[in-house]
């Protein structure tokens, strides 16, 4: 494990609702994100999956606490500053993949990139070669609607990776894909963390996704309840969190 | 069924809020031109030009149906492909494509009802402004009354509704015709975003040629045949115009998007595939509005060339107040007497006419009476009646045909005219509209040749004298004419008549309506096509919504986005801007060659304008569509 801080939560704090009528939704939740970790959270609906990520991800604003990404406390920017580190920091995947349909999944990737100001060779070179890596060099002059979904949400994430974010917040990836598809993107995301060095943070309700993770932190009712470390095989590490899942009862989704 | 009909019109009214609107719109511009038929104003021309009148607004009306046709297709269509989204919802629920495309007509007709309601009434508040307004353009005086007759908006709701009733039958057809997964996967986006460059290629290149055929006919000089040329360049240039947006311009901008190191920079790559993505659907709005703010660059200059035209009339037949022509040479003593006792002489001029036999003339037009005028008479007139002459003279063969002035001539083609007197071709050098005559020029040809030929020619004809008088106030006209109507005859041996030019006789009159109906639907269609093009933004930022969502949610600045939107909005608005002025540089040449004016002023002007509204649109769209997409 590298020593590198990329995101350090601190006693994180998230109430909804008007005055008289709080609902606490995250309980005081710490954890620290190193660089090239690759980490799921886990949890049944309604235990503060989401808030967590938008909060994560400078979508939302906690009522108490601390994030540090990369040093900084995102909690306490200006709006412009925000999006500033939403754009050179954090890479994001939706479980919907969310390519524009208007352009070709070549343009797709490398939106993020010319958007910043990057110089268009250095956009072209940047597509190609990450592309090559998830196997879409056939289908970049193709549309999102002639594209599998497999294709779209690997589509995606090279859009993530691209500008070489510190770390890479995926929600529910897998959840529109079918077993296969689901299977060859945890594995791009495996080979990326493990040869790209990038950081995963992902959120799903999926024992079997979450087992290509390193590390689980499952959460219930806004707090975190336990750790699960993947040791040296993933089936091992796959059973061990559907048995924790089983223990704690409540329904998954 | 009425129910749910009425219940989904009143959930989509806010969306469907700017479509009722221009439909409204249309409505109050029908009724407002058809009650001008009924109006006061009507009576107080005269009879030659109130009919005149309403002829043009019979043709005003047949243009504003097209506009009133294509805009409710327009709007129908719109409506039909939002609705039959939502529409394929309802197939789950067991609905045969018969109950839906019932559905679909109960709700259009409570649109297309609620537009013509807001239409008749907001064109009865309006009605009385509109007349005003345009009486005043006119420069009319009349007091206008509330008048208020059924008529107009019994015609203006019958041939909406009639016109509504086909589109909303088309719909239901469509959707009785339309398979389950085709409602169904309307609300699916897979359809095809580039279209094939091959057809792109042709369309582009026929667009091009039939754009440019277009232009050479509307600028072609010529004879009889120049009605049938600017008829064909009308045709030519819209289609061309269709052609090209539907082919040069998607090629354009998917040739863009093919070269990636133009495409990734700055926002290119956002709204470039943005207006590729939207271009199947949108180039027709393009031609459209393109046509229309070329329609109305060609009304204003008409309108303005007519006004000139009329003021020069005005001014050419006012040249003298009375004129005399008679075979006796000396009567000017006599005659400025006669006058005198009445009214004072601010100038006068003598010439003398030969009059030649048409049987002796052989021209390419067929008079009467040919009239021949000598070199240094005229120039001598022109001096004592204080025009300009700057003509040159004549040579043994050639003469100067000195003419009316025409209101609007076909005939565009004025070099190689030549006429034969007795045998003998003269070739024309120079066509002049200086009054030198007055009022005579209208009623008869007349060439100027050199001294030398006019004594040759005095052997064909019989020449007169004419004495021209321009009194100092034209009130007193009666007073002079008793006098003259002593000294006129009609005898072989003693000929005199005369004519008298009385400014207030104006069977022109209508030419002045005609300048105003023509502002007036200057301003309908440039608004006409600011609005289309706005509605079309309008809904673009309807469905954009999400996917701007999306990008926000990536990180991507709002910044960003704003200069993306604001840049395919400005290409939208400036297309057909472009094609707009240089084909209407052609067109008013084409209209300037007929009026024999220059009208780059006005050309100028109208285009200017029609800048300045389509930068406030384009102002509005981009705040709206910032506010609809959320950025």
């Amino acid at each position: 494990m590298d020593n590198k801080k990329v995101l350090e939560i601190k006693n994180l704090i998230k109430d909804y609702g008007s005055r008289g009528f709080h609902t606490r939704v995250l309980k005081g939740i710490d954890f620290t994100i190193y660089q090239n970790d690759f980490i799921a959270i886990m949890g049944p609906s309604g235990s503060g999956k989401t808030t967590l990520l938008n909060m994560l991800s400078t979508i939302d604003k906690p009522t108490q606490g601390e994030i540090l990404l990369d040093g900084m406390d995102i909690t306490k920017i200006k709006n412009k500053e925000l999006s500033k580190i939403r754009r050179d920091k954090i890479g994001f995947i939706f479980q919907d993949y969310n390519l524009l349909d208007t352009m070709t999944l070549q343009d797709n990737i490398a939106l993020p990139l010319s958007l910043n100001g990057n110089d268009s060779r250095r956009c072209m070179e940047k597509t190609d070669q990450i592309s090559r890596m998830f196997g879409l060099s056939d289908h970049l002059n193709k549309y999102p609607y002639q594209l599998s979904g497999g294709q779209k949400q690997r589509g995606a994430v090279c859009r993530a990776l691209i500008t070489d974010p510190e770390i890479i917040f995926a929600d529910e990836p897998t959840g529109a894909l079918d077993s296969r598809s689901s299977r060859d993107l945890l594995e791009c995301l495996k080979t990326v963390n493990d040869s790209k060095r990038a950081t995963i943070l992902m959120v799903t309700h999926d024992a079997f996704s979450a087992s290509y993770a390193k590390d689980v932190y499952i959460l219930s009712d806004g707090a975190i309840r336990c750790k699960l470390s993947k040791g040296d095989d993933r089936k091992e590490f796959y059973d061990r969190i559907i048995d924790m899942q089983a223990s704690m009862g409540g329904d998954f989704a | 069924m009425i129910k749910l009909a009425f219940g989904n019109f009143k959930a989509s009214f806010r969306n469907y809020i700017s479509l009722i609107l221009s439909l409204a719109f249309t409505v109050l511009i029908f009724l407002n031109f058809r009650s001008v038929l009924y109006s006061d104003a009507m009576d107080t021309l005269g009879q030659m030009s109130a009919r005149n009148i309403k002829i043009l607004i019979q043709v005003v009306t047949i243009v504003l149906s097209c506009f009133m046709f294509f805009f409710i297709w327009y709007s129908t269509n719109v409506f039909l492909t939002q609705r039959k989204k939502e529409i394929g919802i309802y197939v789950f629920m067991g609905l045969t494509n018969q109950k839906i495309g019932c559905l679909y007509m109960i709700e259009t007709v409570f649109i297309g009802l609620t537009a013509l309601v807001l239409g008749i009434g907001s064109g009865l508040l309006t009605m009385q402004l509109f007349q005003m307004v345009m009486l005043s353009i006119s420069e009319i005086t009349v007091d206008i009354h509330a008048r208020l007759s059924i008529w107009p908006i019994v015609t203006t709701a019958l041939v909406y509704l009639t016109m509504y009733a086909v589109f909303v039958l088309k719909g239901y057809v469509n959707i009785v015709r339309s398979s389950v997964l085709d409602m169904v996967s309307a609300q699916r986006r897979n359809e095809a975003v580039n279209q094939k460059a091959g057809i792109l290629i042709v369309k582009a290149v026929l667009g091009t040629a039939v754009l440019g055929s277009g232009y050479y006919f509307a600028i072609k000089e010529g004879g009889q045949e120049v009605m049938a040329n600017a008829l064909l360049a009308v045709v030519l240039v819209i289609a061309g115009v269709y052609l090209l947006f539907g082919g040069l311009l998607p090629l354009g901008f998917q040739t863009l998007a093919k070269n990636k190191k133009f495409l990734y920079r700055k926002e290119r790559s956002l709204w470039v595939n943005n207006m590729i993505f939207r271009m199947k659907k949108n180039y027709r709005t393009y031609a459209i509005v393109t046509v229309l703010m070329l329609c109305a660059v060609t009304a204003l200059a008409t309108g303005f060339a007519m006004k000139g035209r009329y003021e020069n009339i005005v001014h050419f037949r006012n040249e003298y107040t009375y004129q005399v022509m008679s075979n006796q040479k000396n009567l000017n003593q006599k005659l400025e007497k006669l006058i005198e006792k009445d009214n004072e002489i601010r100038y006068q001029s003598r010439t003398s006419v030969l009059m030649l036999n048409s049987s002796v003339v052989d021209s390419r037009y067929q008079d009467s009476v040919y009239c021949v005028l000598s070199w240094p008479q005229i120039k001598q007139l022109a001096g004592e009646a204080g025009l300009e002459f700057k003509l040159p003279e004549p040579g043994d063969d050639e003469i100067i045909k000195v003419s009316r002035l025409y209101l609007l001539s076909l005939i565009t083609d004025r070099s190689g005219i030549s006429i034969q007197i007795k045998g003998k071709e003269y070739q024309q050098i120079e066509d002049t509209s200086i009054p030198y005559l007055g009022i005579l020029q209208e009623k008869m040809p007349f060439y100027l040749v050199n001294a030398q030929e006019y004594e040759k020619l005095k052997a064909y004809g019989q020449e007169l004298t004419l004495y021209n008088y321009k009194i100092k106030d034209d009130r007193h006209i009666k007073a002079s004419m008793e006098e003259l109507d002593t000294i006129t005859s009609e005898t072989d041996q003693n000929y005199t008549a005369y004519i008298v030019s009385d400014p207030k006789s104006d069977d022109l009159g209508w030419v002045k309506i005609v300048y105003s109906l023509c502002v007036f639907m200057f301003m309908v269609f440039v608004l006409a096509g600011g609005s289309i093009l706005f509605m079309r933004m309008y809904n673009d930022a309807f469905e954009e919504k999400s996917r701007y969502e999306c990008l926000q949610k990536l990180g991507i600045e709002r910044k960003t986005l704003r200069k993306a939107i604001a840049s395919e909005l400005k290409a939208a608005y400036v297309a057909p801007f472009i094609v707009m002025t240089v084909s209407s540089l052609f067109s008013v040449h084409a209209l300037a060659n007929m009026m024999y004016t220059s009208l780059i002023g006005v050309n100028i002007t109208s285009i200017l304008v029609i800048m300045a509204v389509l930068i406030c649109c384009y102002f509005l769209s981009l705040t709206v569509y910032w506010k609809n997409t959320g950025c």
